[in-house]
């Protein structure tokens, strides 16, 4: 099918080009994202640098909050606009989202008490710091009035959004996404439907903690994913993604991240998926693929290293300076990669970002920590305290979390493994129970390996098991590590975008589920 | 919680606005909520987070093309503001003649919506009662667990949640009116160990009426759905009958309406279209959503398009009877919306959702069906239900535990296995269904069975 208006071609380059020189005054832009731009001193010409609430205000309200006795606190400020472009059914709509508050949060004796205001007026910012002052003083009186310094800190890393989501006028974006559902649409016969999303999100957040820090970060999140459903003529559904997020402008968009190569790739993936056959089930050699699948080992163990969860008794408890995986098996969890969606300068409590090495050759060497946790367990924070928005107290999340490369040629890999499956793309998610270490992860895009080569396509196909276990029966690490910037949000009570990477490897302990006949591991399997 | 006239207002001048703007047609919707978390661990509070949020979405309708904004700024210069920028941009949107604002085609309720009180799910008691004891609860809730058994060792997760808010709507065709909404409950995830060995267990509870949330149940119930897992174990793969509990169920059929929403059908994105009155499960099986259940978490006056809501049979008998609508996808139809648009705040845009939704009770005991089982699985955890079902293909693949039914009664735990299958073979080959129809939220379930299901195992 083709689209009934007849649209002139407009290549990406041309349309970043365009962008780039200027063409803004002739289209129309978004006036929310235009504004907090404008606010954020990202737009040359804006007073860079300028906080939400003047330093006076945010050095009052913690002042406030820490009048009655609170170990410590922060006010953490932030605004936020959120424009998306959307294709469903070969209709393109937008939907724009303007949201900002003050957070603020009084800790005591580990207990956190935290409340917000949509507002930033001084006296209703003023009133919310008095009553968690109030709450934290759990009816005891006393504690000293506070009279604090505030320091603004600074950071080498900065991400920059190039270009602004005010360059590119929002028609433009309309048409880009139309022309890139048609190129869907044109693909292949069988595509019955495409949808498509476009994500700009710009933030500006400012922290003074009651140590004397402020903070000012301004982060523009960009997001595109593409679904293509494919039918076929017996009847068969079934349908393909893919997607890129990054923490840039919408010139990250080019290369091997590209709009087309991510529409391409979700076609691709539906027609395999026809072609498919139904996955074997039982425990046999998974070889996982380098890049996003990744996310396997955010699931199936990096939840149990947050230290939230390891202080409340997750199986990763207690392990540190233990073996928790195989020898060769290093795994990293980096906040400060460029444009990679987990990194930034400063944490939501105002820590810097760090690389935290988790397990380092098969130890366990840290765990994911903020400020109470990292207090509760002995250690320190490791830039890891991460909210999802002025509504919610920063709690122990992940940024960016791969294994890291080993040196086998991947090719090698692959060649060694008599049977199993290979799994180029995870998809649909993940869910792991912390206590025991369960996990469960959807398959997207995966093959099976007969006698040492790459074969057909299969379908329908989860991994399982026991985290502690999958990290321990990885035989064999690739030297192809990629830490892929993709569109994934994590979520535990909150959001957060997460990052994930991996080299090429097989793992001999997982559960492979499906729909097709049992097999077991032909090589002899796991101790 | 009281009603807010500034709020009603303000709903009014922003509909008011985009008709002034040249708009055709709008929609306005208000959220006010009040939100109370408390989370404890050691037997003392961890975390405390008590909010109020209120924030406004609009939707206009201009040349049949449709825009969505949302802000929590309620100020009439931000709502100005936010109206000029929706009417710059809706004429680069697509043209969609299907797309409309609610005009009462479907009917309307006659008196104010706040007065249907059979129609309410709302306890004003959530917002009176003080946050120390709500804090009192979510402690008690974690001490009935920890205190239970000695071989309970921690929790993972021990809290209490409550939610009252209310939802003012108006439109351009006249539409305009408020009602109150509440939920309350808690949740808990404790640690059972014995030996080497360590199992988990869940439980949540949410419901509507304050007084009706037991936190020592449950945070007993957490307890004994860890303890005993204890020594459980993988089987070999294999084939058998499996007894599917109510708490499983429900989610199963969460994900079997999102496939019966009209709105995946028309696009081609289900496989349940063109299956109108086609055997779709099996003869004893009966699906009902119902928006107007007394005492329902889900229930309420009218749906997110000031749309009244209704009583809708599904699936009958094992025949499908109708998809789930809202005004869009009914217009496309040709035919009525069954009150189904579903929008949680503010923020959301809406789309079709399911309100109280059940699956009829049969009139067998779950103990005879347990006991007509000589080898099978009965199903209690199912994990990863959104990664393990496609819902475009039904394919599914699910890592579960339970235990090993044999002779008719059930044995020992098992853990580590998966089940896998296709949800439209799935509907087809449930054997019997048992009459103890169980609420978890807004979906209820009674213990059934399917004659045969594919596991996984070690």
């Amino acid at each position: 099918m083709n689209s009934k208006k007849k649209r002139r071609e407009i290549t990406r380059r041309e349309f970043l080009g365009r962008s780039a020189v200027g063409v803004t005054a002739l289209g129309f832009s978004s006036a929310l994202l235009n504004t907090l731009l404008l606010h954020t001193g990202c737009k040359p010409g804006a007073k860079a640098g300028d906080l939400i609430l003047p330093e006076d205000v945010l050095k009052k309200a913690v002042e406030l909050l820490m009048a009655k006795g609170a170990d410590f606190g922060d006010v953490f400020v932030e605004r936020a606009a959120f424009d998306m472009v959307m294709s469903d059914d070969r209709k393109i709509n937008t939907s724009t989202t303007f949201e900002k508050g003050v957070g603020i949060r009084g800790v005591k004796e580990g207990k956190t008490f935290y409340a917000y205001t949509a507002s930033f007026e001084p006296e209703e910012v003023y009133k919310t710091a008095r009553f968690i002052a109030d709450a934290a003083a759990q009816g005891q009186t006393g504690g000293e009035p506070m009279v604090l310094d505030l320091t603004r800190h600074t950071s080498d890393l900065s991400f920059p959004i190039v270009p602004h989501p005010d360059e590119v006028a929002t028609e433009k974006k309309i048409d880009m996404i139309q022309d890139l559902t048609e190129r869907a649409w044109s693909a292949d016969s069988r595509v019955n439907q495409v949808s498509q999303y476009f994500q700009e999100f710009i933030r500006q957040t400012n922290i003074a903690t009651s140590s004397g820090k402020i903070i000012n970060q301004t982060l523009g999140r960009i997001m595109f994913y593409a679904l293509a459903y494919m039918k076929d003529k017996d009847g068969n559904l079934q349908m393909g993604f893919d997607g890129r997020g990054a923490y840039a402008g919408m010139g990250f968009f080019k290369g091997e991240n590209a709009f087309e190569v991510v529409v391409d790739k979700s076609i691709e993936r539906a027609r395999k998926l026809l072609e498919a056959a139904d996955s074997p089930r039982g425990m046999f050699p998974v070889v996982i693929g380098p890049g996003g699948t990744g996310v396997l080992f955010h699931e199936s163990c990096g939840h149990g290293m947050e230290a939230d969860l390891v202080y409340k008794g997750s199986n990763f408890k207690d392990q540190l300076g233990k073996q928790t995986a195989a020898k060769g098996v290093t795994l990293i969890d980096d906040g400060t990669l460029p444009e990679l969606p987990g990194s930034y300068a400063f944490d939501d409590e105002g820590t810097p970002s760090q690389r935290t090495v988790l397990v380092r050759d098969g130890i366990q060497e840290n765990y994911l920590c903020d400020l109470i946790w990292a207090e509760k367990l002995g250690l320190k924070s490791t830039g890891s305290g991460r909210r999802q928005s002025f509504r919610h107290p920063p709690i122990p999340r992940m940024r960016n979390t791969f294994i890291d490369a080993g040196d086998i040629p991947p090719e090698d890999i692959i060649a060694n493994t008599k049977r199993g499956i290979y799994v180029a793309q995870t998809g649909g998610g993940g869910q792991v129970d912390v206590i025991t270490g369960n996990f469960m992860m959807g398959v997207g895009e995966a093959y099976l390996i007969e006698n040492g080569k790459i074969t057909s396509p299969i379908k329908g196909a989860t991994l399982s098991g026991m985290g502690i276990k999958a990290l321990n029966t990885i035989d064999m690490v690739g030297n192809d590590l990629v830490i892929f910037p993709g569109a994934g949000m994590c979520g535990k009570g909150q959001s957060v975008p997460t990052g994930f990477g991996m080299p090429t490897i097989r793992v001999r302990g997982i559960i492979v589920g499906g729909p097709g006949e049992a097999w077991e591991d032909v090589d002899g399997g796991v101790k | 919680m009281k009603q807010k006239k500034e709020y009603m207002d303000l709903s009014q001048y922003a509909v008011d606005q985009a008709i002034k703007a040249g708009a055709d047609a709008a929609d306005v919707f208000i959220t006010d909520s009040e939100t109370v978390q408390i989370e404890v661990s050691e037997r003392a509070v961890e975390k405390v987070n008590a909010t109020s949020d209120a924030g406004i979405g609009i939707r206009i309708l201009k040349d049949q093309k449709m825009i969505f904004g949302s802000s929590n700024e309620l100020s009439k210069n931000s709502i100005k503001e936010m109206v000029s920028d929706l009417m710059k941009k809706v004429p680069y949107h697509t043209a969609d003649e299907f797309n409309v604002i609610y005009g009462k085609e479907y009917g309307v309720l006659e008196r104010d919506w706040s007065s249907y009180t059979d129609l309410l799910s709302y306890d004003p008691k959530i917002t009176e009662v003080p946050v120390e004891e709500k804090i009192n609860r979510a402690i008690s809730l974690e001490i009935a667990g920890l205190d239970y058994s000695p071989k309970i060792v921690g929790s993972m997760i021990a809290a209490y949640l409550d939610q009252a808010s209310i939802f003012y709507l108006a439109n351009s065709n006249g539409i305009s009116g408020w009602y109150p909404t509440g939920v309350c409950g808690g949740y808990a995830q404790f640690s059972a160990a014995e030996g080497d060995d360590r199992q988990s267990g869940t439980k949540v509870q949410v419901g509507v009426k304050y007084d009706d949330f037991d936190p020592v149940k449950v945070g007993q119930e957490a307890a004994v759905n860890a303890l005993r897992m204890l020594g459980a174990k993988p089987i070999k793969s294999c084939e058998m009958p499996m007894v599917v509990s109510p708490e499983i169920g429900v989610d199963l059929f969460g994900y079997i309406v999102g496939m019966l929403s009209a709105d995946p059908v028309q696009k081609g994105k289900s496989l349940f279209a063109g299956k109108m009155g086609e055997n779709v499960a099996a003869g004893l099986v009966t699906l009902i959503d119902d928006g107007k259940l007394k005492g329902g978490l889900a229930t309420s006056p009218v749906d997110g398009e000031g749309v009244p809501r209704q009583t809708t049979p599904l699936i009958v008998d094992g025949v499908l009877k109708t998809y789930l609508y809202d005004c869009y996808n009914a217009k496309k139809g040709k035919t009525k919306s069954t009150g189904n648009r579903s929008r949680s705040s503010y923020q959301s845009f809406g789309g079709i959702g399911s309100t109280n939704l059940y699956l009829k009770p049969g009139n067998v005991m779950p103990g005879e069906i347990v006991a007509g089982i000589k080898d099978g699985f009965y199903l209690t955890v199912a994990f990863g239900l959104h990664a393990g079902i496609n819902d475009v293909t039904g394919d599914f693949s699910i890592p579960v535990a339970g235990f090993k039914i044999e002779n008719g009664q059930t044995t020992f735990p098992i853990r580590g296995v998966t089940i896998g299958g296709n949800l439209f073979d799935f509907l087809k080959s449930i054997d019997k269904i048992g009459d103890d129809l169980t609420w978890f939220q807004s979906t209820g379930c009674p213990t059934f069975s399917v004659e045969n299901i594919k596991i996984g195992g070690a």
